[in-house]
């Protein structure tokens, strides 16, 4: 079943299409990774997933609600499909707890403490509980990407996206991120990764997308694409990374 | 005339009889000034958060024409608020507000007209120090802030505003250092204030250097004073939590 669907949806930025009627639906329970070139269109397609990227035409479907509709709750959807930033964006005014009750409490309408107890749990989780009353601007990369992990766990989502979570993070915290990530992604957790760790993509994906200049040119299981040997692109690609 | 004999005819015994002799004056004078210049600043800041918000008004593609028609005319409402406010001298608004609201027969006590016009005042001023001060917040702040479901308006009020106000507390501070030397302008419609008060005084003695060096260093001591509180104020709020020095890494493009 398909807990996330695109259909037939263009994207485009100041009049270029960054993306070509892309069709493509997400399994319940799988972990996904797009790789491709700078400028191909992940983060586009990621962020397009939960409307932070408004589209020109065609349908996101979470379940059967579209999510381009006025009518669908996209709010609400929001708190089913979490997303982990590249820059972590971790809310400079609050404390590492505060960041991950905020919408505990005004979303999901949740009680303070029972917020707070669930907040703990996954700051516990991501082993930053004991830093939950330092105020956010004062952690390392490495640390506020793990409290916005924590973050968005405590919303209990359905889908998780990951906007190239080590990218900006010193090479000596990648493996701790990582490490997470690994750790919370779960058989009931949806996962769409965009990233350039291919090591990381080749060990926990379920499915590879490749996509380039705005298109997915492949879908498979890792060995499918890893091992294209018909693909020109994906081979040029690849060994540009290596 | 017995006042006039009696004063010194020196420069020092005469800011030294004036004082004296009517130091209560000019206390009344220091009340109304800090009184309308402070809570004219607290007022223009709350009014300027509502134009602020009106002015932001963002268009989605899934508005409808009746939403897009709305957000257009917030914005024209509150950009041209601020024009005109910021393109017309103090003086004129008060001259306009107080006789003009007169004579459509509303009349007011003046010290409320003349708190009413800095406040106003203050709103434009402010409305533009608080929009580029959200400019200034990164965009990701809001995007992760609509990524777990918050509203754009409950990001506002939780995210951005609260990192928007910490920022532009120096220029609000710098506002009502402003406002305390602007009110004097307010004597035009009689508001009792120092500039008010100073000239009074120095038409009763004919002494008006006296009068007004007078006036300028009780202007001089409130506003050190209240730049000294001020900045006090905003050490509190940006203090830090001890951290070391931390390099910023920076996304490295590995071809």
């Amino acid at each position: 079943m398909h807990i996330l669907r695109v259909e037939n949806m263009r994207k485009s930025f100041g009049g270029v299409e960054v993306l070509h009627q892309l069709n493509v639906g997400f399994e319940k329970g799988t972990i996904t990774t797009i790789i491709g070139p700078s400028g191909s269109g992940k983060s586009t397609l990621l962020r397009t997933l939960n409307q932070l990227e408004e589209v020109e035409e065609g349908a996101i479907y979470f379940y059967d609600q579209d999510l381009t509709k006025k009518e669908s709750n996209l709010n609400q959807a929001r708190t089913k499909i979490g997303m982990v930033f590249q820059s972590f964006y971790l809310f400079e005014n609050m404390t590492v707890l505060e960041n991950c009750m905020i919408g505990q409490i005004k979303v999901l309408k949740r009680e303070k403490h029972e917020a707070k107890e669930h907040a703990m749990m996954y700051l516990k989780k991501v082993g930053m509980d004991a830093f939950c009353d330092r105020s956010a601007s004062s952690l390392s990369g490495g640390q506020k990407q793990r409290v916005a992990i924590a973050r968005t766990l405590s919303m209990d989502p359905e889908v998780l996206l990951f906007d190239e979570p080590t990218s900006s993070l010193d090479p000596e915290m990648v493996g701790g991120v990582l490490e997470v990530m690994k750790e919370i992604m779960t058989e009931d957790l949806t996962c769409i990764v965009v990233t350039h760790e291919m090591d990381f993509a080749k060990e926990v994906s379920d499915r590879i997308l490749f996509m380039d200049q705005g298109n997915i040119v492949l879908d498979g299981s890792v060995e499918e694409v890893f091992e294209n040997e018909s693909s020109e692109r994906i081979n040029q690609f690849l060994s540009r990374i290596r | 005339m017995v006042l006039l004999a009696s004063i010194p005819q020196d420069f020092l015994g005469g800011i030294f009889f004036i004082l004296k002799e009517n130091y209560a004056l000019y206390y009344e004078g220091i009340k109304y000034t800090l009184l309308i210049s402070t809570l004219g600043t607290l007022l223009g800041l709350l009014l300027a958060l509502v134009l602020t918000i009106l002015r932001i008004q963002e268009t989605s593609k899934k508005d409808g024409i009746k939403e897009r028609f709305f957000k257009k005319v917030a914005t024209l409402l509150s950009s041209s608020y601020v024009e005109f406010f910021r393109g017309t001298p103090m003086m004129v608004q008060a001259m306009i507000f107080f006789y003009g609201l007169a004579r459509i027969g509303f009349r007011m006590p003046i010290i409320v007209a003349g708190l009413v016009v800095v406040s106003l005042n203050t709103a434009a001023y402010l409305t533009e120090v608080l929009r580029s001060g959200i400019n200034g917040i990164d965009k990701g702040q809001m995007e992760a802030a609509r990524a777990i479901g918050l509203t754009r308006g409950q990001a506002f009020r939780y995210v951005i505003f609260p990192q928007a106000l910490k920022n532009m507390l120096p220029a609000i501070g710098n506002e009502l250092v402003v406002n305390i030397k602007d009110t004097a302008v307010l004597s035009v419609i009689g508001v009792s204030e120092l500039f008010y008060m100073g000239r009074s005084v120095a038409g009763t003695y004919y002494r008006y250097t006296e009068a007004f060096v007078l006036v300028a260093l009780m202007y001089l001591m409130i506003v050190i004073v209240m730049t000294k509180l001020l900045s006090f104020i905003v050490k509190k709020v940006n203090k830090k939590e001890v951290m070391l020095p931390m390099s910023q890494s920076v996304p490295i493009e590995v071809n």
